[in-house]
């Protein structure tokens, strides 16, 4: 297509419940890119676990006709981008595809916390912005304060807001046109060599991989050979064409241009998101930048609840990891929850995601052991090796040196949390902290964190302490010397394997003491005292106990209650049957849930 | 009475459920409802209509609706109400049954039985006597609510039930304490309640019985406190006594108000501590102990029919959702009737049955039964007899489970008797779980 100076791309950044979707979908509805009858509430957010928190996971694109007010066509590419830091890589190639952004701001609720997070990051690539003030037409709406804030928290110029209901459509025209005038075009040279980023990749049962790109330089065609330049690898383009509500399929992406290429590429696996597409015959000497492997940082076991589900587990996996390539699981058993899988993923966010999927899509039920990093443990025989399950923890007498991933974590807030952020990094073991202020009112806090801190309800946390206010982002930085300790939890005398984990030796104790009063809440009174203890090695470092119940027979067992009360007994042997059955004591899987929830239940 | 104490009484029982109070209390689940003097004569007809329909007369179609019952119950009910032989004569039936075969006890339960009009519950009781076999010495157990007793309705009551052979009453009083009764829900006080245990005494019945309920949530935790409610529980003079602790069931009021939190249960370890404390109260003052929540002041005023739900021996229970068991040839069956007086009735009234389920009870239920009932008395669980009847040797296959009782404290082995211990007695569900959790059972 040579029209590229009709041609923008653009993507939408808010705060979660700021009207993104809803204001998506009215843009696709007013171009008329579809059928009323095919429209779909929400139609960006397809997946149901989206739908339902209200954030975006995968990012989707549509390519909307538009003919503006000068009378000219223009064609806008809308480039839906995720919301959450887990999927920051993500949002940092949609970013990277576009020439601007739109940055909604709810007229009752102001400017938030994760607005400005995602508008440094769109800064940071240099976008050009337009602020758009939604909902207008609640009552409750201010746009006078919206303004300001907007001015005040994010330093744009209030006076380009343009004003908009995404609900009632009001607006809406205003905002494409905003779109038309004010974003630049693409810029680009489509006789250059190829340089396409993939920001997205779908895969579709009867074509393979379809990978979403951005064509920098050069143009793509059907026939053409390419290479991934990260991967080295070569496929034959099959077809190539825009993202409609359907694809449709074009001779050719130009220069600019935003679209789908589908090149025989069996799984998702064959090719890593953010790669650069380049020609085969006459490639481009550099990969664009922002490549960065989808590696798992965060580990956690899966099994399921009952151990007829393993199989049904093991098909949900496969067919998951199809479509997700930074999921990965290997089978990994345990004495008292059997048969499962150690699965990676990118963060925690991702590891619910997928736990959501697995239960709601797949129906299984399942049991996730508490989440772990990837440590790199030096032996003193010199070999070396990456532990990330508690259960292949060497013994510590063979240990030279233990390395955690760091990160760089930043955090954004108002001025006021600084105290408790503060205090919040410090107790995460943060090191090197930084302030910095990007307005009168609003702090950056960075430092360089363990990613092990960060992936026990850290984000919780931080979302408490401010507030809701503050916001965070972090990229992973480099290994540092640690103090790794396994702690194993104790039920009268005999370690859980499942609920042992790995953690830095100054947090061992209150973690063990917590994983001790869960079960102590959990495992159900016993006719004998139960101890639980946490322990590292042989040293006891937290216990509680259980206390023997001394009475459990009901007042009044007669002619009409006998039937009943026998089920009732035989259902509570049936529950005792499933017990798991460690150092005498029967631990309901309840138990296990309850303790391990409260790791990963990180909402 | 005539069974002397000690001689187990291996006759069956006979229960009716009357479903009426005057108000429905907040932790009561049992088959209860309001209604006045309509609802209970249309009641007591429908209860006719059962006694009929399920016992046969003569008639061709009582015979078919025998027939029409579900089959597993049909030989086990004929064993019950007409043992041995089954003419056309019912009354030759009657007479022709053996005495170690009728009815030895007829327990009138609810609900609040002392409600019913003197004559109606006269009337069922003839019913009864004309249509089923009892025993010559059936004794006649009546519930009754203290305010039922007052005055001179309640004397002429007293004469009346007197004069029906009611010879062991059971008297609703529940506490003592006018606080703690109106928490309950009750209709009397402390002292309307004492004035009705001394007239019921005075009344001259073989058995006056005392229900109380310990444990309420914000009962005195201390055990002097509930000591010395037992001693005015004592002091009463009743000949036995029914002591309960507490318990909330979820689809009573007290249920509902524990789910929103706005009742919270007495704790586990202070309920363990007021059952000890009450079976070590009555023991010392005497009593014979002989249930979970059962105290007689000698053997001889213990519930003959009670003991019958504890050792399996067959009972026929009518009304709405009153429950029925019995035994022929090895096979073992309980069935129960409608819950729902209404539905019950019309049932009846459209010629139809109203039981409305039925179990024949495997030998491994009978294990659990036996052991989770047996554990509730002192007297434990005969084992040998348990082998005769299930073919299970539990001394054998679950040997490591009884070791693990006995060291426990909970139980001891007197050849081939189970005893529990008191301690074994207050988790005599657990424990019964436990030794019925072997293989082969």
């Amino acid at each position: 297509m040579t029209h590229r100076h009709k041609t923008r791309n653009f993507c939408i950044i808010a705060h979660i419940d700021h009207g993104k979707s809803t204001l998506a979908d009215r843009l696709i509805q007013t171009c008329g890119g579809i059928d009323e009858r095919e429209f779909r509430d929400q139609l960006l957010d397809s997946m149901d676990i989206e739908r339902e928190r209200g954030i975006t996971i995968k990012s989707n694109t549509f390519t909307l006709p538009y003919t503006a007010s000068d009378g000219e066509e223009y064609t806008l590419n809308l480039i839906d981008t995720p919301g959450h830091v887990d999927f920051s890589h993500e949002v940092r190639r949609s970013l990277m595809s576009c020439e601007g952004a739109l940055l909604l701001v709810d007229a009752s609720q102001g400017v938030e916390a994760q607005t400005v997070a995602n508008l440094y990051l769109a800064l940071e690539y240099d976008l050009e912005m337009i602020p758009v003030i939604n909902k207008i037409d609640l009552p409750s709406a201010d746009v006078e304060r919206a303004r300001e804030e907007i001015d005040d928290d994010l330093g744009l110029d209030p006076f380009g807001a343009v004003l908009c209901s995404a609900k009632t459509g009001e607006g809406v025209q205003d905002v494409l046109e905003a779109i038309v005038e004010r974003l630049p075009a693409p810029t680009g040279d489509s006789e250059a060599p190829l340089q396409a980023l993939i920001f997205d990749a779908q895969y579709d049962a009867y074509r393979g991989v379809v990978m979403l790109c951005r064509v920098k330089d050069g143009t793509l065609r059907k026939g053409q050979e390419i290479l991934l330049m990260h991967t080295q690898k070569t496929y034959e383009v099959e077809e190539v064409g825009l993202l409609k509500l359907e694809r449709e399929e074009q001779d050719e992406l130009a220069a600019g241009d935003v679209g789908y290429v589908i090149a025989g590429v069996k799984s998702v696996r064959d090719i890593t998101i953010g790669d650069t597409i380049t020609g085969k015959k006459r490639p481009a000497p550099d990969p664009l930048p922002g490549y960065r492997p989808a590696k798992p940082v965060v580990f956690s076991s899966v099994y399921p609840m009952g151990t007829d589900e393993y199989e049904d587990l093991t098909k949900a996996l496969e067919k998951l990891a199809l479509n997700d390539a930074a999921l990965t699981y290997e089978k990994d058993s345990s004495a008292a929850l059997g048969f499962g899988f150690r699965c990676g993923f990118l963060g925690l966010l991702h590891l619910e995601v997928v736990q959501e999927r697995l239960e709601r899509e797949y129906d299984l039920s399942l049991l996730l052991s508490a989440p772990t990093v990837s440590y790199r443990v030096q032996l003193k025989d010199g070999e070396e090796m990456h532990v990330e399950n508690p259960a292949l923890y060497p013994d510590p007498s063979e240990i030279e040196t233990t390395f955690e991933p760091f990160i760089s974590a930043a955090i954004w807030m108002p001025e006021r949390y600084i105290g408790p952020v503060m205090e919040l990094v410090r107790e995460r073991r943060g090191v090197d902290t930084n302030l910095r202020y990007l307005t009168q009112s609003r702090v950056e806090l960075t430092s360089k964190m363990p990613l092990a801190e960060v992936i026990f309800d850290f984000y919780d946390r931080l979302k408490s302490v401010t507030q809701g206010y503050g916001s965070f982002d972090y990229e992973l930085l480099d290994e540092r010397e640690t103090h790794i300790v396994k702690v194993d939890i104790l039920v009268n005398g005999e370690p859980v394997d499942a609920l042992s984990q790995l953690c830095h030796d100054s947090v061992a104790r209150p973690r063990a003491m917590r994983y001790c009063e869960k079960l102590a809440e959990t495992i159900p009174r016993q006719q004998f005292k139960i101890a639980i203890q946490g322990a590292i090695g042989g040293k006891i470092i937290a216990r509680t106990t259980i206390n023997a119940f001394r009475k459990d027979v009901t007042a009044k067992c007669y002619g009409g209650d006998i039937t009943r009360k026998r089920k009732l007994l035989e259902k509570q042997r049936e529950g005792k049957r499933r017990m798991k059955v460690v150092g005498a004591v029967e631990i309901p899987q309840s138990a296990f849930v309850a303790v391990l929830k409260s790791d990963v239940g990180n909402k | 009475m005539s069974a002397a104490a000690g001689t187990p009484d291996e006759r069956p029982g006979l229960y009716v459920h009357v479903p009426f109070c005057s108000a429905i209390c907040p932790y009561c689940d049992f088959a209860v409802r309001v209604g006045g003097e309509p609802a209970r004569r249309r009641y007591a007809e429908a209860l006719r209509l059962e006694i009929d329909r399920l016992i046969g007369t003569s008639s061709p179609a009582a015979d078919e609706a025998l027939d029409n019952l579900r089959t597993e119950i049909r030989a086990p009910l004929r064993r019950l109400i007409a043992p041995r032989t089954r003419g056309p004569e019912t009354a030759a039936a009657r007479s022709s049954t053996p005495d170690d075969a009728r009815f030895s006890t007829l327990y009138l339960g609810g609900g609040t039985p002392s409600i019913l009009d003197v004559d109606t519950l006269a009337g069922l009781v003839e019913h009864l006597r004309i249509r089923l076999p009892l025993a010559d010495d059936l004794e006649i157990f009546l519930e009754a609510n203290p305010e039922d007793l007052a005055g001179a309705d309640g004397a002429r009551r007293l004469d009346a039930w007197r004069a029906l052979g009611v010879g062991f009453l059971s008297l609703g009083v529940q506490s003592l304490d006018d606080d703690e009764l109106r928490f309950l829900g009750r209709r009397h006080t402390g002292a309307e309640a004492r004035a009705a245990v001394e007239r019921a005494l005075e009344a001259d019945f073989a058995t006056v019985s005392v229900d109380l309920i310990y444990g309420l949530p914000d009962q005195p935790a201390t055990e002097t406190d509930w000591s010395r409610r037992l001693d005015d529980a004592l002091a009463l003079g009743s000949h036995h006594l029914s002591l309960y602790e507490l318990e909330i069931h979820e689809r009573t009021v007290f249920g509902k108000l524990a789910r929103r939190g706005e009742l919270i249960p007495a704790p586990e370890p202070r309920r363990a501590a007021l059952f000890r404390h009450t079976h070590r109260r009555l023991l010392d003052a005497g009593w014979d102990v002989y249930e979970v929540s059962n105290f007689a002041r000698t053997p001889a005023h213990r519930s003959r029919h009670n003991q019958k739900y504890w050792r399996h021996i067959p009972y026929l229970g009518l009304g709405p959702s009153a429950h029925s068991y019995a035994a022929t040839d090895g096979v073992a069956v309980r069935w129960w009737n409608e819950r729902s007086t209404p539905r019950w009735q019309r049932l009846l009234e459209s010629d139809a049955s109203p039981i409305q389920d039925a179990e024949v009870l495997t030998p491994a239920d009978l294990v659990l039964e036996t052991l989770m009932l047996g554990l509730r008395t002192p007297a434990g669980v005969d084992l040998s007899r348990l082998r005769v009847r299930t073919g299970v040797d539990l001394l054998r296959v679950a040997a490591p489970a009884l070791e693990q009782a006995t060291s426990d404290g909970l139980a001891r082995l007197d050849g081939d008797h189970l005893l529990p211990t008191l301690d074994g007695m207050a988790v005599a569900d657990a424990l019964a779980a436990e030794l019925t959790e072997a293989e082969g059972i």
